[in-house]
Formats: structure tokens, C-alpha cells, sequence
């Protein structure tokens, strides 16, 4: 992926050929199977070296759109991009430093959300940061309480 | 002792050899030695940190893991040539002051000695370019991000490193001069006027490569430095056997033979260096073997051990090349008359300076390899907003203009909203945008302004995601 090369021909074909070599029918089963792996890592298991994070994650949209469920993605990607930033959960003291961190961690989160969902994932951002989560809080996929209330399902 | 340290680099320069095992006070640029507690602590630039030049690599050191010895092996390469450049920076203020020999001739020769002190001046911004960056490296709490700033400073330290080899040069047929001026007056000074010209525009192209510090031109003059330092070293001997000649001519057989005596006097007895045969062997690289003590041609030590660590960890992380690495070697070993080949040190001496599969992958799909040479630069750092991040510290070494990478076509259109497979669609905005949403969300959310280490982290994370390696290259302010 560092030359570019993941990017030539058709790659999502490519891409469906490793999902299915897996075991899995669809990416989102794929990544489901890995719920808290970042998303590098998830397109890393995909080869070494074969897709970038940025085309694993257009094709978890190209199907959420398909089935109506870009929010659970949403939630998704918020535990991994969260599981990236905080691997033993929320952090216990919240101070200036973690606030940082926690914001950048929602930032590009928003960037990584789709933009029919972006003014959302901007009022969760702001929700979380202005009553943070218990200490400790490591959500283990789109399902969880806290996030489900945060970033309620509208589609279903 | 002046007169001994002159005759040294004399000597050192007709051998075309400008390296010497643990010699003191030499004044060559490349041969690695650690230092001891001598060594002026102003050398150390480093803050709230006074182990910088010793204890490379020595473990426990927290954070950062791989990045840590590059920055040790980059800071350690700095202060070689740091402390070389001081030795020739001092020794040209002596030669400026000097009222007899190239200080005398009604000042003429003033011009050559200028331009040596002229060159100090660029030498010490990209030691101080690359130390800075160094600084910033240490701050980005991201390893990959660290990595990138670390090879930044590559051709900065490369173009120092044969920057200073080259004024070492200089300075060498300054001392020759000067010695000429003094003793041969059967050796007219407009000849040797010329001689300097001659040899000062020999050297013109390459210290003006060096000196842009331009990536491009920098690899290609470092490249072509053995086959120059051959040219000066013929220069050389072509001005000393011109001078003894001279005083043959003019009667005094006596003073040409003690001239010519005593440099091989000194030759053997404080250097035992082996003088290149006038014919050379041919191939490029033979008798290059690695040892235990570093690298050697037969007995003698071309570059010590600890040098050949220090350039095989700069190899393996980019921050040099090979063909670089294998030129100044090459300059160190004598093997410069021959003329230019591609360069190659035999297999066992590539591999232990880092060279391997990896190294010649990332060089083939890196800045200097065939397709990705001509691949459009694009500014990681929008160029468009120029203004706001300079107002978060990126200025000087760190201004976004030092921030472009090479982007394949294909990989390009994706980023920008083009390509296939509704990427288009999901991610309407160009990646100018999508890294400025971004770091725009960031400061909204955390309620302050980021910092510049803050920002490198969120470019890092996105450069990550995207597949884009973290090798910045200079580029155009539009």
C-alpha cells in the first residue's frame, strides 16, 4: 500500500476475493469478526501491504448504505478509532492532556464518518466530552449501551 | 605543530585518503569515533539532556522504540561534522589572519581563503536544520511521524557531510598554498593563482549542489564526489610536482628533495598510510573487507566500526541512501581515481552499512525510484491555509513546504474524490479538506488551539489510513 499500488485495477474485486478467502460473505462480516481492531490493522489483515484503511473502510460504507446501516457503522468505526487511542478504556483521569487526546480520537472520527452522519458524530463528540464516560469505559463493538444511546439507530 | 598538522592533511589528501584510525584533532568529516567527556558540551544542543553524543542505543530507553536510535545515529552524524567543520572553520580564521605566505602576495589570495570561510555559513544552517528537526522528531509522539521528520533531515546531513569533505579539500590546497607561496618562490603566485581558480571552479557545481540542500541534487552531487576528490587529488599532485619542479629548475635541488622528503617522512612515520599506486587497481571496491574494527583495505582501517552502526541504522531508516553511504566510503578507502562507475562496495561491506531488500524496495518505490521520481508532489499540509498553520509553529525547518510527498496517479485521484467505487461519493471533499475538517473538529473539541506536534499526530494518523508513507520532500510554495 505504500506505493500506491493498492489503488490500480480493480481492487475492490481484490478486496472481496481476500474477505471471501476469510471465510466471510461480506466485508462487514469481515470487520464484525474484528470489532475493536483499528482500522489499519483491520485492512492489514486483508495482507500485508495489499489496502489502505481508507478503501476497507469505502467498502464498509458501500454496504451499510446497501442495508441501512451507516449509524451502526458510525459506532463502529468509534470503537476502533477509540480502541486505537485508549486500549484499557476511557481514561481515569480526565485531565487537560487526556481531554486532548480524546478530542483529537473524536476528530478524526468525524473525518471517518460519513457525511450524512457527520453533524451527528459532531453533537456525540460534543456530548462525550462535556459528560465523559465512566473511567474505564472500552466499548467492544456498535452495540454497546452507551453508544447506542449516544448514536441511536434511525435507519431501522 | 602547525607546520606538522599542514603537512598531515597534505598528506592526507595526495593518498586521497581522508581517513584516519582515532588520529586527535584530525580534521576529516565522516570517520565515526565515539567522544569522550572532552568533547565541548556546546557540541550538545540537545535540552535537559546531557547524554547525547555517547550511550547510543544503550536499551531502557522508554517511548518511541525504533525512532530512538536513528535519532541518536542522526544526532551522532551532526555533531561528527559539527565539530570537523569547527576544526576548518578555525584553521581558515588562522590562514585569514596570516600576514606571509597566502596572506601575503599583495592579498590576492585572500579570495580563495574567503571562499572556504564563505562556505561555513551553509554548513552550519543544514546541521542546524537537521538538528531542529531532530528537536521536532522527538516531540511527535507518534513513531512513524518521528521517522518521517528524522528522514528529513537526510539530505541536510548528507549535503554537511560531503559539504565538509569537500572544504576539508579546500582547505588542504589553502595549506598548499600557503606553503608554496612561502618556500617555492620559483613557483610564480600567478601561476598558482590560476592553479586555485582552476581548482575552486573544479569544486564550483558540487558545493552549489551540496549547498541547496535540494534532495535531488544533493544524492546526485554526492554520487559524483569520488571522482571529483580524484580530480582534486591530481590537482593536487600536479601543483606539488609543479612547485619541485620548479625549485629544481631555479637551482635549488636541495630544498625540492627536503620538500618531497619530508612529506613522505611524515607520511610514514605518523600515518603509515599506504600511497595509492598511480595505477590504481581498476575495480571499484577491491580489498573492502568488513572486520571486526570496521571496514578495511588490507591492514588499514577505512572506517571504524562504531561509523559503519551509525550509517547502517541512517540506512536502514532512510535518512541516507546507499549509493550516498557508498560514495563517502569509497572517498575514505582512496578508491577515487578511478572513474565513475555505479559506485557498488563489494556485497559484504553494502550489507553491513545497511543495504538490503527492504532498503532497495523503499528506494525503488521511494523519492529517488523510476516512476515515483516523476509522481506529482503534493503539500500533506494544504497550502491554501498557509497562514493557519503557521501560526501553530510550522515555520523555518518545520514550514509546510517541507511537507509534500510523491503520490502515485491512481492513488492521487482517490485521495482526491476521484477513482472508482463510490469513493467519490462518500468522501466528496479532496483530502485538503478532509485533514483541515479534521483538524478543525480537533480544536473545536478540545477548545484550544493545537499544537504542532498535535497536528503532526492527526496528519500521521490520516497519512496511515490512507496508505501514504510518511517521506516528505521539499516542495513548491505556489
Amino acid at each position: 500500500m505504500s506505493d500506491g499500488r493498492s489503488w490500480q485495477g480493480n481492487w475492490p474485486a481484490r478486496m472481496y476475493e481476500r474477505v471471501r478467502e476469510r471465510g466471510f460473505t461480506s466485508l462487514t462480516a469481515f470487520a464484525d469478526a474484528h470489532p475493536t481492531l483499528p482500522l489499519v490493522e483491520l485492512a492489514e489483515e486483508l495482507g500485508k501491504d495489499s489496502f489502505s484503511a481508507v478503501q476497507v473502510f469505502s467498502g464498509l460504507v458501500d454496504e451499510a448504505e446497501r442495508s441501512c446501516q451507516v449509524t451502526r457503522l458510525t459506532r463502529g468505526q468509534l470503537v476502533r478509532e477509540l480502541s486505537e487511542s485508549f486500549p484499557d478504556g476511557w481514561p481515569v483521569v480526565f485531565d487537560d492532556e487526556a481531554r486532548l487526546e480524546a478530542a483529537m480520537t473524536l476528530a478524526s472520527w468525524i473525518g471517518f464518518t460519513p457525511e450524512t452522519h457527520k453533524e451527528r458524530a459532531r453533537q456525540v463528540t460534543a456530548a462525550l466530552l462535556a459528560r465523559p464516560p465512566p473511567p474505564g469505559w472500552r466499548p467492544l463493538g456498535p452495540d454497546d449501551e452507551l453508544l447506542r444511546t449516544l448514536l441511536p439507530d434511525e435507519e431501522a | 605543530m602547525r607546520a606538522e598538522a599542514l603537512l598531515l592533511s597534505v598528506v592526507v589528501l595526495t593518498t586521497g585518503c581522508a581517513s584516519l584510525p582515532a588520529e586527535p584533532g584530525r580534521r576529516e568529516g565522516l570517520s565515526y569515533m565515539p567522544r569522550g567527556a572532552g568533547e565541548p558540551e556546546r557540541l550538545n544542543h540537545r535540552r535537559g539532556s546531557g547524554e547525547v553524543v555517547t550511550g547510543v542505543a544503550s536499551g531502557g530507553v522508554s517511548g518511541g522504540q525504533s525512532a530512538t536510535p536513528t535519532r541518536q545515529a542522526v544526532l551522532n552524524a551532526a555533531n561528527e561534522v559539527r565539530t570537523s567543520t569547527s576544526g576548518i572553520s578555525n584553521a581558515l580564521a588562522k590562514l585569514a589572519a596570516r600576514k606571509a605566505g597566502i596572506g601575503g602576495a599583495s592579498g590576492v589570495f585572500t579570495r580563495y581563503v574567503d571562499h572556504g570561510s564563505d562556505q561555513v555559513p551553509w554548513l552550519r544552517r543544514a546541521l542546524g536544520s537537521a538538528t531542529a528537526l531532530v528537536d521536532a522528531a522527538e516531540e511527535v509522539a507518534d513513531a512513524d511521524m518521528e521517522l518521517g521528520l528524522l528522514r528529513m533531515t537526510g539530505p541536510r546531513l548528507q549535503a554537511a557531510m560531503f559539504g565538509d569533505m569537500l572544504l576539508s579539500a579546500w582547505l588542504d590546497f589553502l595549506n598548499l598554498a600557503d606553503v608554496v607561496l612561502q618556500q617555492c618562490p620559483a613557483y610564480s603566485a600567478e601561476r598558482l593563482f590560476m592553479d586555485m581558480g582552476r581548482v575552486q571552479r573544479m569544486m564550483e557545481p558540487t558545493l552549489a549542489a551540496l549547498a541547496s540542500q535540494d534532495p535531488v541534487r544533493v544524492e546526485a552531487a554526492a554520487t559524483t564526489m569520488p571522482g571529483l576528490m580524484g580530480q582534486l587529488t591530481h590537482e593536487f599532485g600536479s601543483i606539488r610536482e609543479g612547485a619541485r619542479t620548479a625549485m629544481e629548475r631555479s637551482g635549488q635541488a636541495m630544498a625540492a628533495a627536503q620538500f618531497v622528503e619530508m612529506l613522505t617522512l611524515v607520511s610514514t612515520l605518523k600515518l603509515s598510510l599506504p600511497r595509492l599506486p598511480p595505477a590504481a587497481p581498476a575495480t571499484v571496491g577491491v580489498g573492502l573487507v568488513v572486520g571486526s574494527g570496521g571496514v578495511m583495505a588490507g591492514s588499514r582501517l577505512v572506517v571504524s566500526a562504531e561509523w559503519v552502526e551509525m550509517i547502517r541504522r541512517l540506512v536502514k531508516a532512510g535518512v541516507i541512501s546507499v549509493p550516498v553511504v557508498s560514495a563517502a566510503v569509497r572517498i575514505h578507502a582512496g578508491q577515487v581515481m578511478m572513474a565513475q562507475s555505479n559506485g557498488d562496495l563489494p556485497q559484504g561491506v553494502r550489507e553491513a552499512l545497511g543495504d538490503g531488500p527492504e532498503v532497495r524496495g523503499m528506494r525503488e518505490t521511494g523519492r529517488a525510484g523510476a516512476g515515483m521520481s516523476e509522481a506529482p508532489k503534493h503539500h500533506v499540509l494544504p497550502q491554501e491555509r498557509r497562514a493557519w498553520f503557521e501560526q501553530r509553529g510550522f515555520t523555518g525547518d518545520m514550514d509546510i513546504d517541507h511537507f509534500c510527498v510523491r503520490l502515485e496517479q491512481a492513488q492521487h485521484e482517490a485521495i482526491h474524490g476521484g477513482g472508482d467505487w463510490r469513493l467519490g461519493r462518500t468522501w466528496p471533499k479532496e483530502w485538503n479538506q478532509m485533514i483541515m475538517s479534521i483538524l478543525r473538529d480537533a480544536e473545536t473539541a478540545a477548545g484550544r488551539m493545537l499544537t504542532r506536534d498535535a497536528i503532526l499526530r492527526l496528519v500521521a494518523r490520516e497519512m496511515r489510513r490512507y496508505g501514504i508513507p510518511m517521506n516528505f520532500i521539499p516542495g513548491r510554495r505556489r
